[in-house]
């Protein structure tokens, strides 16, 4: 786009940004917009493409960045009030690696506190609301994310995904979401919910973008011990055989949901590609799976949020009541209920019965995907139980809300990776979508694999609100 | 009712890396707080811990030399507790797969080998340093200043089974620990600054019974004195009170070095539950036979082959022990000196008496270059063989360390050399024996006591030239025939 | 199972302190998520090995080099409150 001349990247940012005056009075996507550094780095991409001296594919793009990945110097807030005034004093890996490429951030997405939760209905600032209706929630956790995509008040941005976090609202807001391979991108700077789940992934407009994106943040980190040296599938996508899971095809799943699925299967069948019916029984098992793995990690995650060295303090008489008081404060509901959940699974007594049993279970159910993966390349699914769904809909019972990332956790309970595609509109003109989980490390494969789905479904819609918008 | 104590102890040892355990900051001895710390050790929101490889050899280092089975495949844990100088309030550490098991170390005790059972040798983390400002006293404190430039600095904890039975031996237990982590390079083992820090679990129970009695912690002792203060004081305590039928409380208590007394630590956690569960952030952790082997060739001297060593040349295992804890060099010296001299006990005396001696009266802490082994085997030989007297030895090693003198030609040179020459001695004797008549008449036997002192006589009309042995021999012909 | 859950011991090793209210509104939640996962005591799972990394990666470790540090300043800039260099807290000790 800046190759050619179309337009210099001081130009797109300005777009962006007008673009984020209008929609962000409706939406609150952005918890934080940086406006004058924004402009000022754009003006030296725009002197980099003049000098034909530009970093690459990347320079002068204007991303979005979730406000639970540090950026120095900038406020990380986890969309919690316990850090309101935490201003970073260090970037994230995935940041450095896009300052390199010459990324323009466009400021902080809003989150469920924490990424805890699957509607952004849990940030201590307010939710954000779904550009295609404002009267639903984005999903979550990434839901500002996702909707600053779907608004094009930012080009792209990273969200986090720990059970559904970047694909769930991708879905509910029409865009791409992608969550990489466990280990693919570091994790450093990113603040951890459930350490063995949670995956820095891209939320875009196209498969192609998401490919970018990945390509920048993808690689090995010494800084993260969990991160590892990828050595690609590169699969010959023009014959592939998908597998449709049984169990996501069921009761539980909306009709809408699976029309979608059906409606992919016979563009597949068209074009050759041989699809079956696979059953992983034990997919059934993995929201209480992720229900205990994923409080009991984030219950000492969530240690280091006492009010000593950094983020809001409560008065006290000793340090001990200043700690308590202040994680009183400081946290949100559904953030002290799985830290509670998860300090309760493994306290004495319980740690066999309940974060010990659903260890094991994971490891089923991570040799389940094995032996799938040995059947078939690819797993297709609905990314999404229901499209979007209204505020305060799923508020009332935590199982209906944690219900809506069933087709998404065993992706990450298995280290999987997973994109989930805009294919359809709902009854009630909300995004559909399809999720593609590939085998570890075929990223691109998945990746190349979308894009074709992409290209077969022509999803054409934009969100709502930019369309009203540009009428008037 | 006869009672026995029964102690096990649990010593964390700051391994002696360049940076800390799961970050890159470099460990530093400093005053200034916080300027060696990163968003890891401070634990920030998203730093992660990346394992130290040179803290895991030491580690397996520590565990082959404490005799252990290396754990192949372990991994780290997360032991959960709020504390504030513990930045992430939870410590990475080992729980049910620790890095070393099942070893034992072999101890000194006056003169006896004693050999104690370890059960694990873990890898931790350190934690911050709090300091307590107020009125001055520690139990009215107004606020707590933190330091965590020591937060994240690698270490090993040990543990032994309860298998000490006195104060004594638990000291010998730290001193053998201290001086292995020494030998082995792995720690600078300095219990000042607390490289070695020690807990002791102390119980008391009827020496009959095959049961344990109630296990006290006792925490906060600094040296090897108090450590053994505070378990005298603790079996004291306990005694008194199993002895009134009267039960002990588990409790965790401080060793008060002003009060020289144990106290009831009121703990903030309650009934400790630290929620152990595998540390996310760190995969598996693989120890394979060639880590073990490349370990394993870091290991050059253990204490107990040095040990073995000394009382190969002729010491007795105190004298061996003695300097096997003791510095380097004085150990080197004494292996190259007894190479050239006859008896190994005197070698040992002059070295670790005379001129260690000497040398902390002069003030010097390592010998002058021209002072080898060779010079002071020569030294040892001279009054040996009486050639010269202990004194002259003496006063010929303080020449010795002051400039560089041939012991020998030194000797010759200030007249120094005793006599052996009969002749001269005989004259001496008769004219000593004339002039003690009184006491050569009450001579009862070769073996009285005044027979030294004629020698004495005839040593003094010497003026010290003479040859001791050779004067007694002459003098009892003499007197007994 | 819920007949064992003690909100307030739970609240305390997790040093988080809560009013009635939210005592009462959580007690309830986490008995419906612990009635839940129940279903996993259906799981057969003996034998089963733990990796903690999901693509059961072996741990690497880190040169023992010392690399800079974070500037003082930087270290310090969120603290609550500060005095010559450290961090303060209220006492941790009565
Ligand atoms: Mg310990
Ligand atoms: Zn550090």
């Amino acid at each position: 786009m800046f190759q050619n001349k179309e337009m210099k990247p001081s130009e797109l940012f300005e777009q962006v940004y007008e673009t984020a005056s209008y929609t962000e009075s409706v939406l609150h996507a952005h918890l934080e917009l940086f406006y004058d550094e924004g402009l000022k780095l754009s003006k030296e991409s725009d002197r980099r493409y003049i000098k034909s001296e530009s970093l690459g594919l990347l320079d002068g793009i204007p991303i979005a960045i979730k406000d639970n990945i540090n950026i120095y110097g900038y406020k990380t807030t986890c969309s919690s009030k316990m850090l309101s005034n935490y201003v970073s004093p260090y970037d994230a890996t995935v940041i450095s690696s896009l300052k390199k490429a010459g990324i323009i951030f466009t400021g902080k997405t809003n989150l469920d506190e924490f990424a805890m939760g699957s509607s952004t209905e849990n940030s201590a600032y307010g939710p954000t609301k779904n550009p295609w209706n404002p009267d639903y929630v984005p999903g979550g956790s990434s839901g500002g994310s996702a909707a600053v995509v779907s608004a094009g008040s930012a080009v792209a941005s990273l969200g986090s995904d720990t059970g559904g976090s970047i694909r769930q609202p991708a879905s509910f807001c029409g865009v791409v979401g992608f969550k990489p391979t466990y280990g693919t991108v570091s994790r450093y700077g990113l603040i951890a919910f459930a350490s063995s789940l949670d995956q820095i992934g891209p939320i875009t407009n196209t498969v192609d973008d998401t490919r970018i994106i990945f390509n920048e943040i993808q690689g090995y980190d010494s800084k993260d011990a969990t991160s590892i040296t990828p050595e690609y599938l590169k699969l010959d996508n023009k014959k592939v055989k998908v597998g449709i899971l049984k169990e996501f095809m069921q009761e539980g799943v909306s009709e809408e949901s699976q029309n979608e699925v059906n409606k992919v299967v016979s563009l597949l069948q068209e074009k050759g590609h041989e699809v079956t019916e696979i059953s992983l029984p034990l997919t059934e098992m993995a929201l209480s799976v992720y229900y205990l793995i994923a409080p009991a990690e984030c219950s000492a995650n969530l240690s280091r949020f006492d009010g000593v060295r950094f983020g809001i303090r409560e008065a006290a008489s000793t340090s001990y009541e200043m700690m308590n008081k202040t994680r009183s404060v400081g946290f949100g509901e559904e953030v002290k209920k799985r830290i509670l959940l998860g300090t309760y699974a493994l306290s004495a007594g319980y740690f066999d019965e309940y974060y010990g049993r659903a260890l094991k279970v994971r490891s089923k159910i991570i040799s389940d995907f094995k032996d799938a993966f040995e059947k078939v390349d690819f797993i297709l699914s609905p990314t999404t139980p229901t499209p979007a769904f209204a505020f305060g809909e799923k508020t009332k019972n935590p199982l209906e809300m944690y219900l809506s990332d069933l087709c998404t956790i065993p992706a990450n309970l298995a280290g999987l990776p997973a994109i989930s595609i805009p294919t359809g509109l709902s009854k009630n003109a909300l995004p559909l979508s399809v999720q593609i989980m590939g085998k570890p490390c075929s990223d691109y494969s998945v990746i190349d694999f979308a894009e074709s789905i992409e290209e077969m479904v022509e999803f054409n819609y934009s969100a709502n609100l930019l369309e009203e918008n540009n009428e008037s | 009712m006869n009672l026995k104590a029964t102690i096990g102890m649990e010593t964390h040892v700051e391994l002696d890396t360049e940076s800390k355990m799961f970050c890159s900051c470099e460990v530093i001895e400093s005053e200034e707080p916080n300027i060696s710390v990163c968003p890891t050790c401070l634990g920030l929101p998203g730093a992660l811990p990346v394992p130290n490889k040179t803290a895991i050899e030491y580690i397996v280092m520590l565990s082959l030399g404490t005799n252990c089975n290396i754990t192949n495949e372990g991994m780290f844990h997360r032991k959960n507790y709020f504390y504030p100088d513990l930045p992430k309030n939870y410590q990475i550490s080992q729980f049910d797969f620790p890095v070393g098991i099942n070893g034992s170390l072999e101890i000194v005790l006056d003169e006896e080998l004693h050999s104690v059972e370890i059960e694990r040798v873990h890898m931790e983390e350190d934690t911050g340093k709090s300091v307590h400002e107020g009125s001055g006293r520690i139990d009215s404190a107004i606020s707590t200043l933190l330091d965590f430039n020591r937060s994240g600095i690698p270490l090993v904890e040990v543990v032994t089974k309860p298998v000490i039975s006195t104060s004594k031996m638990a000291v010998a237990y730290i001193e053998e620990l201290r001086q292995l982590v020494i030998e082995l390079g792995i720690s600078k083992g300095k219990l000042e600054k607390g490289n070695l820090r020690f807990d002791a679990n102390i119980s008391v129970a009827d020496e009959n019974s095959n049961e344990l009695g109630t296990k006290v912690e006792i925490k906060n002792m600094n040296s090897l004195k108090s450590l053994e203060k505070a378990i005298d004081y603790e079996i004291m305590r306990q005694s008194k009170q199993v002895e009134k039928g009267e039960s002990v409380i588990q409790e965790t208590r401080h060793w008060d070095e002003n009060k020289q007394v144990t106290i009831s630590m009121r703990t903030k956690e309650g009934s400790a539950d630290y929620r152990y569960f595998s540390d996310p952030d760190l995969p598996n952790m693989i120890i394979d036979q060639e880590f073990i082997k490349n370990s394993k060739k870091k290991i050059q001297n253990l204490p107990t082959d040095k040990r073995k060593t000394l009382k190969e040349s002729g010491l007795s295992l105190s004298d061996s022990n003695y300097l096997d804890k003791g510095e380097k060099w004085l150990y080197d010296l004494y292996l190259s000196t007894v190479e050239n001299t006859k008896d190994s006990k005197s070698t040992f005396n002059f070295l670790t008496g005379e001129l260690q001696g000497q040398m902390r009266k002069a003030e010097i802490d390592k010998l002058p270059e021209w002072v080898d082994s060779e010079k002071l085997a020569n030294l040892i030989n001279l009054f040996e063989t009486n050639e010269v007297s202990f004194t002259s030895a003496k006063d010929i090693l303080a020449k010795l360390l002051g400039e560089d003198i041939d012991p020998k030609s030194y000797a010759s040179e200030k007249n120094l050399i005793q006599s052996s020459d009969d002749e001269e001695i005989r004259a001496l004797v008769t004219s000593v024996v004339k002039d003690n008549q009184d006491i050569v008449e009450r001579l009862e036997d070769p073996d009285d006591k005044l027979v030294g002192f004629l020698v004495g006589q005839v040593m003094k009309s010497s003026e010290i030239k003479v040859n001791p042995g050779t004067v007694k021999e002459v003098l009892l012909k003499e007197l007994f025939g | 199972m819920s007949e064992n859950f003690n909100i307030d011991d739970v609240s305390n090793l997790a040093s988080i302190e809560l009013s009635e209210d939210e005592k009462a509104k959580l007690q309830k939640d986490l008995q419906i998520i612990l009635e839940h996962v129940e279903a996993l005591k259906n799981v057969d799972i003996k034998d089963e090995k733990i990796d903690i990394h999901p693509l059961s990666k072996v741990l690497e470790l880190r040169k023992d080099e010392s690399k800079e540090s974070l500037k003082h300043e930087d270290a310090m800039m969120n603290s609550p409150e500060t005095k010559d260099g450290h961090f303060v807290v209220p006492p941790s000790i009565e």
